[in-house]
C-alpha cells in the first residue's frame, strides 16, 4: 500500500494527542494523550521502516516505547504523589513554578 | 664629596635626626631633656651652616654655586629632578638666619613650655620644621623647592594647632594649610609655564638658558612668575593670601616667633631672590609684586594701630615689613631686601619672645586692654620689647633703621613710578612707630592691672579656672591644652640668654650694611646676583642722607604721637575712635578681607558641596542613574517574566506553536 | 623554584580550596601563606625586572581555544608590575587584618578573598582581551559573596545595586570585546584576541569609537568615575572594611589599567576622539568627590568619595595622552591603593574607639592618649592629600603637567581639585584626632596587632615618598611605547620639552 496513507493515520491520531495534551485538565488524561502522540510517531516510523526494507525504524520504535514506558511511569508517580498530599488533580491548578 | 657639600648635608639633616631622636626617645627623656636634645641638634646644625659659610668662602668667586646631589628622585619623561642642593650665597646666608635664629628660639623653648604635657610633640615638629624651612633654601630644583614649600607648610599647620583640643587653635592651622596649599599649587602651575620652555627642573640649567628660551615679558614666563607670585604671597602673607597669618597665633608663642616672624614668611621672599633672573626677564610681574608688597605693608601697617590683641599686633607688623621685603626683591633691591630679612628675623623674635614673657605673667591672655604697668614687674622683658621696637620703628643706630632705609633708598633710585612707592614706604614707617609703641605704651606703662601688681609682689598670677582667651571655653591642663605653669623671661636663664643675644643683634645687626661705609651683605650675595642688570646700584649721596634723615624723623614722630595717645592723653584714644568710627571699624576688621574670602570662596563652596550632597546626588545618580540601570533591568525582566506563567498547558501551546512555527518555516524556504 | 606567572596568578586559589577543605581554625592561616607566597613572587618579580625592557617578560602562552583564537597568555611589564606588586602587598595585609576578627563560616570567606586575589592577578596579567574579560568578571563573583554575605545592614540591596550596575558595564564591554576580536581579524590571519596580535591590526575608526565607549563604560563604573558612581555609598557602607580596603585599592586600579592596556592601543583614534570627553568626565569626578567628600559626615564614604577624586586625576592623566600624564596615572594608581587601604584601617580603628559608629560626629580628640597612632594617620592623611614630599605629589605632578600641555584650562581647573583635596583629608583628620572628646570616644593608644598592619605599610608609603624613581624608572619604557605609539601623528607636534642632558 502506498506509505501515504499510514503517515495520514499517524498525522490524525498525532494530531488527536496533541489536542488532548492542550485541552484536557487531568493530568491522567494528558498522560494518555501523551501515549497517543507517542504511539502516531511509533506507527510513522514503522512504516517507513517498512518502506526501506531495513530494520532501523523498528528499533528506534522499540526504542520509543522504552523512553514512553519510563516517562509514564515517572508521570504516573507524579499522579500518586499529588493524590497522597490531597493536591488538586488539576493542571491548571498546580502552578507554583512560576516566575 | 666637598666640604661645602658635607657642610650643607649637615645642616640640611641635623634637625631631621634631631626629630626622630625627639620623637623616638621622647618619653623616656625626664624633665627638659627633649629641649636639651632639639636644641643641640639645632646647635650643631648652626655650627655646620657656619662651616658651609667658611668652606664656601674658602672657593673662588666664580665657584661658589655648588650642587650637591644625593639621588634621582623622578627623572622620567622629560623632567628630571633629583634630590640636589645648590649651595650659593644666598642660600648659605638664608641658612645661617634660619639655624641661627631658630637655635634661639628653641632655647627659649625649652623654658616657656615646659610643664606642657606636650613637650617632646613640640620639639619634635619645631626641629622637623627647621628641617623643612632649610630644605626650602638648599633645595636645587623646582620640585624639592615644592617639597620644601610644603612641609614647611605641614610643619606650620602642625605647630598651629598644637593645642589641638581648641577649636580655635584646629581651625587656625586648617586655614593655614589650606591657604598654604593655594600658594602650593600657583607654585606647581608656575613650574609648569616655565619648565614648558626650559626644558628643566634645575635651578642652575634653567637660569643658564632663560635669555635664550624666553623673550623678555613671555606671556608664559609672566604667567609662570606671577603663579610663583601666588606661592610667594600665600606663604608670606601678603595680600589677599594674608588671612591665616593673624589666626596663626592661636599657636604657642614661640611657634610665632620662629615661624611666623622669622623664617616661614620669608620664604616668599626668598623665592624672588632665587628666580631673580625670571623676575628681571618679566618685569610686568615683579612689578604686580611690588605693587602688592605696597599694598600690604600699608594695609597691615593700618590694622595693627586697631587691633588689640597683643601677638596680632605683632603679626600685622611682620606682614608689613615682609610687604618691604617683598617690594624690595621685586624692584632688584635683593641684598636690600635679605638684609632686612635678617634684621627683622633679629627683632621680630626678640619682640615675639618679650610679648611671650608678658603673656605669661598675664596667665595666658594677650588682649591689650587687659594690659599696662608691667614696666616695673617686668624690667628685663620690657628691655627688650623697647630696643626691638626700636629697632622695628627704624631708629637709628638699630639694625631696623639701616635695612629698611636702604630698601627704601634703592626703591627710590629706581625712579618712575617707584617713587609712589617710595612715599609709601616712609608712610609704613610712620604708621610702625606709632604701633609699635602703642603695644610698648599700653602694656607696660600706665596703671599696672591685677596681674602686674601680684608679680610685683613677687608671684605669677595664677587663674583658678584654665580657659581658652579667645572665646572663654573652660579648659584643663592636660595634653592638648596649655599646660598648667607660665614662665617668664625675668626667672627663666634660658629665656634670658635667648632674649639677650637678639637684643643684642638688634642693636649691631645694622653694622653690615652702613650706606658708603660698609657692604658686607652686597659683597657676600654678590656671585649669586652675577648676572642681574638690578644688583649694582649707586644711588646719588644726596638721596642717601634725604633717606636717613627722612627715616629718623618719621620714626621718632610716630613714637610722639603713640606717645601723646597713649600715655599724655589717655582720653584722646577713644575720642579719635569715636570720631573716625568706620575708618576704625574698617581697621578692626581687618579691612573685612575674611568676610570676602567668605563670600566669594568659601560659600560657594559649601553651596557645591551640599547642592551635590542634596539635590544632585539624590535626584540625578541614584534617581536617574542608578534608578535607570537598576530600573532597565527590572522592566526587562518583568516582560521576559511574563512568559514563565506556571501553567503547563501554556507551555505545551508554545512548544506546539514553536514547533509548527519552524517546520513551516524549513519547509517553506525548501 | 620558577617564577612562572602562572605560579603566582593560581596559588591563592590553591590555598583558598585548601583553605576549604581544613578545619575552620586553619583557613586564615592558610590564607595568610598563600598571600605571602605571592608577596615573596611579587617581590622576586621586581627585583627580577628588566627596566630597559620596553616589551612583555616573563611571556606565559599557550592557546586555550584555538577556534576562536584565544590565547592563555599572561605576561608582566612595565605597565602591571607595581599593579601586580600592590595587590599582593595589600591582600597579605588585608588577609592578617582580617584575621584579626572572627568571621561566620571562615573558610568561605577566606576562599572568596582568595578566589578575588587570583581574579585581580589574572586580569592584571592577561595579555589576551578574552582572557581579560573572563578574570575581570570573575573579580565580581567573590564581592558579590563578600557583601551579600558578611556585610552590614542592608546588605543585599547594596550588592543588588553594586552586582548589577558593574554588570550592565561588562555586558557592554563583553560585546565590544567580541567584536574588536572579530573586526580586526579581517585579513589573512585567523581571529586572535592576543593583545600583541589586535594592536598590529586596525580598526576602522567610526567602529572604534562605539566600542571604545562600551569598554570605557565598563571601566568608568567599575572605578567608579562621576557620574556612573551612584553604587558607592550603598555598597561602600555595605562591605566589610577589610574586604572594601582591598576592593577601592585595588578593584579601581583594574579598571584604570585596563584603559591603558587596551583602549589606548587598540582603539587610538577613539581615544583621541573622546578625548575631551574623557578629561571632562575626569574633571567633575574630581570636582564632584572632593566637594561630597568635605560634605560628608561618614568616615568610609569620606574615603569613598576621595577616591572618586582621586581615580579622576588618574583618568585626567590616562587621557592627557602623553606619557607624562601616563606616567603619572601609574604612579597615582600605586600610590592610591598604598594610601587608601590604611585608611581604611585607620577607619576601622577609629570606629572601634568611638563605640562602634563610623559618623565623624560621634569622634573627636581621639588623638589625645593615641600619639602613634595620631603620627601614622597624619602621614597618611598628609599623602591622602598629596603634599609634595609623598609620592602621590610625584604622581598628580606629572598628570597636571602631562594635561597642562594638551589641555590647559581643565588642568587650571583640575589644580583646584588639589586645593579641595587638602580641606577634606585634614577635616577627616582634624574632625576624628582633635578637638574636644566626642561623648562616646574612648581614646587609646594602637595595639601591636593593629601595628603590625599599619607600620609596615606606613613604611612602604614613606620608601616610595623618598624614592619614587624606583616605580618610574620600571613603568618608563613601556609607558612611553604604548602612548606616543597610539598618537603617531600627533607625537611629532606634541610640545614635549625635551630631556634635559
Amino acid at each position: 500500500m502506498d506509505i501515504g496513507w499510514y503517515l495520514a493515520v499517524s498525522a490524525l491520531i498525532f494530531t488527536i494527542g496533541a489536542a488532548g495534551v492542550l485541552t484536557r485538565r487531568s493530568p491522567l488524561v494528558v498522560l494518555l494523550c501523551l501515549e497517543l502522540m507517542l504511539n502516531a510517531g511509533n506507527l510513522a516510523l514503522i512504516a517507513f521502516a517498512r518502506m526501506h526494507g531495513n530494520a532501523d525504524g523498528q528499533i528506534f520504535a522499540i526504542v520509543v516505547m522504552v523512553v514512553a514506558a519510563c516517562e509514564v511511569t515517572v508521570g504516573l508517580g507524579l499522579i500518586v504523589a499529588m493524590h497522597r498530599r490531597k493536591l488538586p488533580i488539576d493542571v491548571d491548578e498546580l502552578r507554583e513554578l512560576q516566575g | 664629596m666637598s666640604s661645602v657639600e658635607l657642610f650643607a648635608w649637615l645642616t640640611l639633616l641635623l634637625p631631621l635626626a634631631g626629630t626622630i631622636v625627639v620623637a623616638l626617645a621622647g618619653r623616656r627623656l625626664s624633665g627638659r631633656g627633649a629641649g636639651y636634645v632639639a636644641t643641640g641638634a639645632m646647635t650643631l646644625s648652626f655650627a655646620s651652616a657656619v662651616g658651609a659659610l667658611l668652606a664656601l668662602q674658602g672657593l673662588h668667586h666664580e665657584e661658589r654655586q655648588v650642587r650637591a646631589v644625593a639621588w634621582d628622585y623622578a627623572s622620567t619623561v622629560g623632567i628630571d629632578a633629583q634630590i640636589s642642593l645648590l649651595v650659593d650665597p644666598l642660600s648659605v646666608f638664608m641658612i645661617l638666619v634660619v639655624a641661627g635664629v631658630s637655635t634661639l628660639i628653641h632655647l627659649y623653648s625649652i623654658a616657656y613650655l615646659d610643664s606642657d604635657r606636650g613637650y617632646v610633640r613640640f620639639f619634635a615638629f619645631l626641629n622637623f620644621f627647621v628641617f623643612s624651612m632649610l630644605l626650602l633654601v638648599l633645595a636645587g630644583n623646582f620640585l624639592l623647592l615644592i617639597v620644601g614649600w610644603a612641609f614647611v607648610g605641614a610643619a606650620s599647620y602642625m605647630l598651629i594647632s598644637f593645642w589641638y583640643r581648641r577649636t580655635t587653635a584646629t581651625n587656625a592651622g586648617i586655614k593655614a594649610f589650606v591657604i598654604n596649599v593655594i600658594g602650593d599649587v600657583g607654585l606647581v602651575l608656575g613650574t609648569f609655564f616655565i619648565v614648558r620652555h626650559t626644558g628643566s627642573l634645575d635651578f642652575l640649567e634653567t637660569f643658564e638658558g632663560i635669555k635664550s628660551d624666553f623673550s623678555p615679558n613671555d606671556a608664559d614666563l609672566v604667567a609662570g612668575c606671577v603663579l610663583l607670585l601666588v606661592g610667594a604671597f600665600a606663604k608670606s602673607a601678603q595680600v589677599p593670601l594674608h588671612t591665616w597669618l593673624p589666626d596663626a597665633m592661636e599657636g604657642p608663642t614661640p611657634v610665632s616667633a620662629l615661624i611666623h616672624a622669622a623664617t616661614m614668611v620669608t620664604a616668599g621672599v626668598y623665592l624672588i631672590a632665587r628666580m631673580h633672573p625670571l623676575f628681571e626677564l618679566a618685569p610686568t610681574a615683579a612689578d604686580v609684586g611690588a605693587v602688592i608688597g605696597c599694598l600690604t605693608l600699608l594695609i597691615a601697617g593700618t590694622i595693627a594701630i586697631a587691633v588689640t590683641d597683643l601677638k596680632r599686633v605683632i603679626a600685622y607688623s611682620t606682614m608689613s615689613q615682609i610687604g618691604y621685603m617683598i617690594m624690595a626683591v621685586s624692584a632688584g633691591a635683593y641684598a636690600a631686601g635679605l638684609f632686612h630679612l635678617m634684621t627683622h628675623a633679629f627683632f621680630k623674635a626678640l619682640l615675639f619672645m618679650a610679648a611671650g614673657s608678658v603673656i605669661a605673667a598675664m596667665a595666658g591672655q594677650q588682649n591689650l586692654d587687659r594690659m599696662g604697668g608691667f614696666k616695673r614687674s617686668l624690667p628685663f622683658t620690657y628691655g627688650c620689647m623697647v630696643i626691638g621696637g626700636l629697632a622695628l620703628a627704624g631708629i637709628p643706630p638699630f639694625s631696623g633703621f639701616f635695612s629698611k632705609d636702604e630698601i627704601l633708598l634703592l626703591i627710590g633710585d629706581r625712579g618712575g613710578w617707584y617713587w609712589i612707592l617710595y612715599v609709601a614706604g616712609y608712610v609704613g614707617a610712620f604708621l610702625t612707630g606709632i604701633y609699635t609703641f602703642r603695644m610698648i605704651f599700653r602694656a607696660f606703662w600706665g596703671d599696672s592691672v591685677p596681674e602686674a601688681l601680684e608679680l610685683e609682689e613677687g608671684h605669677m598670677h595664677h587663674p583658678d579656672v584654665h580657659s581658652n582667651p579667645a572665646n572663654g571655653e573652660i579648659e584643663d591642663t592636660e595634653v592638648g591644652f596649655p599646660g598648667p605653669e607660665h614662665h617668664i623671661a625675668e626667672r627663666e636663664p634660658a629665656m634670658k640668654i635667648a632674649m639677650g643675644t637678639l637684643a643684642l643683634l638688634a642693636i649691631v645687626g645694622g653694622l653690615l650694611q652702613i650706606p658708603k661705609v660698609t657692604h658686607v651683605i652686597d659683597h657676600f650675595l654678590e656671585p649669586t646676583f652675577a648676572e642681574s642688570a638690578l644688583y649694582e646700584r649707586d644711588p646719588s649721596d644726596g638721596l642717601i642722607s634725604f633717606g636717613l634723615i627722612l627715616g629718623t624723623i618719621v620714626g621718632l614722630a610716630g613714637i610722639a604721637i603713640a606717645y601723646v595717645v597713649w600715655v599724655r592723653k589717655p582720653g584722646m584714644a577713644a575720642r579719635v575712635r569715636a570720631r573716625l568710627r568706620p575708618l576704625h571699624g574698617l581697621f578692626a576688621n581687618k579691612w573685612y578681607f575674611d568676610e570676602l574670602i567668605g563670600v566669594l570662596v568659601v560659600r560657594p563652596a559649601q553651596w557645591f558641596g551640599s547642592f551635590a550632597q542634596q539635590t544632585f546626588e539624590r535626584v540625578f545618580v541614584n534617581g536617574v542613574l542608578v534608578g535607570g540601570a537598576t530600573g532597565l533591568v527590572r522592566v526587562g525582566s518583568s516582560a521576559v517574566r511574563a512568559a514563565q506563567t506556571g501553567f503547563l498547558r501554556y507551555y505545551a501551546a508554545m512548544l506546539v506553536v514553536g514547533m509548527v512555527g519552524l517546520t513551516m518555516y524549513f519547509l517553506l524556504l525548501s | 623554584m620558577t617564577l612562572h606567572l602562572s605560579f603566582a596568578v593560581w596559588l591563592p586559589l590553591a590555598f583558598g580550596v585548601a583553605g576549604l577543605l581544613a578545619p575552620p581554625r586553619l583557613a586564615p592561616k592558610l590564607a595568610l601563606a598563600g598571600t605571602l607566597l605571592v608577596l615573596g613572587y611579587a617581590i622576586a618579580y621586581v627585583i627580577d625586572f628588566d627596566s630597559a625592557n620596553a616589551g612583555l617578560q616573563h611571556v606565559t602562552d599557550e592557546i586555550w581555544i584555538g577556534e576562536l583564537g584565544i590565547h592563555y597568555k599572561l605576561a608582566l611589564d612595565g605597565l602591571n608590575l607595581f599593579l601586580v606588586l600592590l595587590t599582593a602587598i595589600l591582600w597579605f595585609f588585608c588577609t592578617l587584618w582580617a584575621s584579626f576578627g572572627a568571621w561566620e563560616k571562615p573558610r568561605l570567606f577566606y576562599f572568596h578573598l582568595a578566589l578575588a586575589q587570583t581574579s585581580v592577578l589574572g586580569a592584571l596579567l592577561a595579555q589576551d582581551l578574552a582572557l581579560f574579560v573572563v578574570f575581570f568578571d570573575l573579580m565580581l563573583v567573590p564581592f558579590f559573596f563578600l557583601t551579600g554575605i558578611w556585610g552590614g545592614a542592608k546588605r543585599v540591596h547594596a550588592t543588588m545595586k553594586l552586582v548589577i550596575y558593574t554588570l550592565v558595564g561588562s555586558l557592554l564591554m563583553l560585546t565590544a570585546a567580541i567584536a574588536t576580536g572579530v573586526l580586526a581579524a579581517t585579513g589573512e590571519d585567523g581571529l586572535s584576541f592576543a593583545f600583541s596580535d589586535l594592536a598590529q591590526r586596525t580598526i576602522e575608526s567610526s567602529t572604534q569609537n562605539w566600542l571604545f565607549l562600551a569598554f570605557a563604560a565598563a571601566f568608568l563604573v567599575k572605578m567608579p568615575a562621576f557620574p556612573f558612581h551612584g553604587w558607592m555609598p550603598d555598597g561602600y557602607k555595605a562591605m566589610p572594611l577589610p574586604v572594601l580596603a582591598l576592593f577601592s585599592a585595588v578593584l579601581s586600579k583594574v579598571a584604570a589599567y585596563g584603559f591603558l592596556r587596551i583602549c589606548l592601543p587598540l582603539f587610538p583614534d577613539a581615544s583621541e576622539h573622546f578625548q575631551t570627553l574623557m578629561l571632562l568626565i575626569a574633571l567633575f569626578s574630581i570636582l564632584y568627590g572632593s566637594a561630597m567628600a568635605f560634605t560628608t559626615t561618614h568616615a568610609r564614604l569620606i574615603l569613598g568619595y576621595s577616591s572618586i577624586a582621586q581615580l579622576g586625576f588618574i583618568v585626567l592623566g590616562i587621557f592627557a595622552l602623553n606619557s607624562q600624564g601616563a606616567q603619572g596615572a601609574m604612579l597615582q594608581a600605586f600610590n592610591h591603593g598604598l594610601v587608601v587601604a590604611p585608611a581604611f584601617f585607620i577607619v576601622a580603628l577609629l570606629s572601634a574607639r568611638a563605640d562602634g559608629s563610623e559618623d565623624i560626629r560621634d569622634m573627636g580628640g581621639l588623638g589625645m592618649r593615641a600619639p602613634v597612632l595620631a603620627t601614622f594617620f597624619l602621614i597618611v592623611t598628609f599623602a591622602t592629600l598629596a603634599m609634595p614630599g609623598s609620592s602621590n605629589f610625584v604622581g598628580e605632578f606629572l598628570i597636571l603637567l602631562g594635561v597642562f600641555q594638551t589641555k590647559l584650562a581643565i588642568a587650571l581647573i583640575a589644580s583646584t581639585g588639589v586645593v579641595l583635596a587638602a580641606v577634606y583629608a585634614l577635616r577627616l583628620y582634624i574632625r576624628t584626632m582633635h578637638n574636644r572628646t566626642g561623648p562616646r570616644v574612648e581614646s587609646r593608644e594602637l595595639s601591636l596587632r593593629d601595628g603590625l598592619v599599619l607600620v609596615p605599610l606606613v613604611l612602604a608609603i614613606l620608601a616610595i615618598a623618598v624614592y619614587p624613581q624606583f616605580a618610574l624608572q620600571r613603568s618608563e619604557p613601556t609607558v612611553t611605547s604604548i602612548v606616543p605609539s597610539a598618537l603617531e601623528e600627533k607625537a611629532a607636534a606634541a610640545p614635549l620639552p625635551e630631556a634635559s642632558p
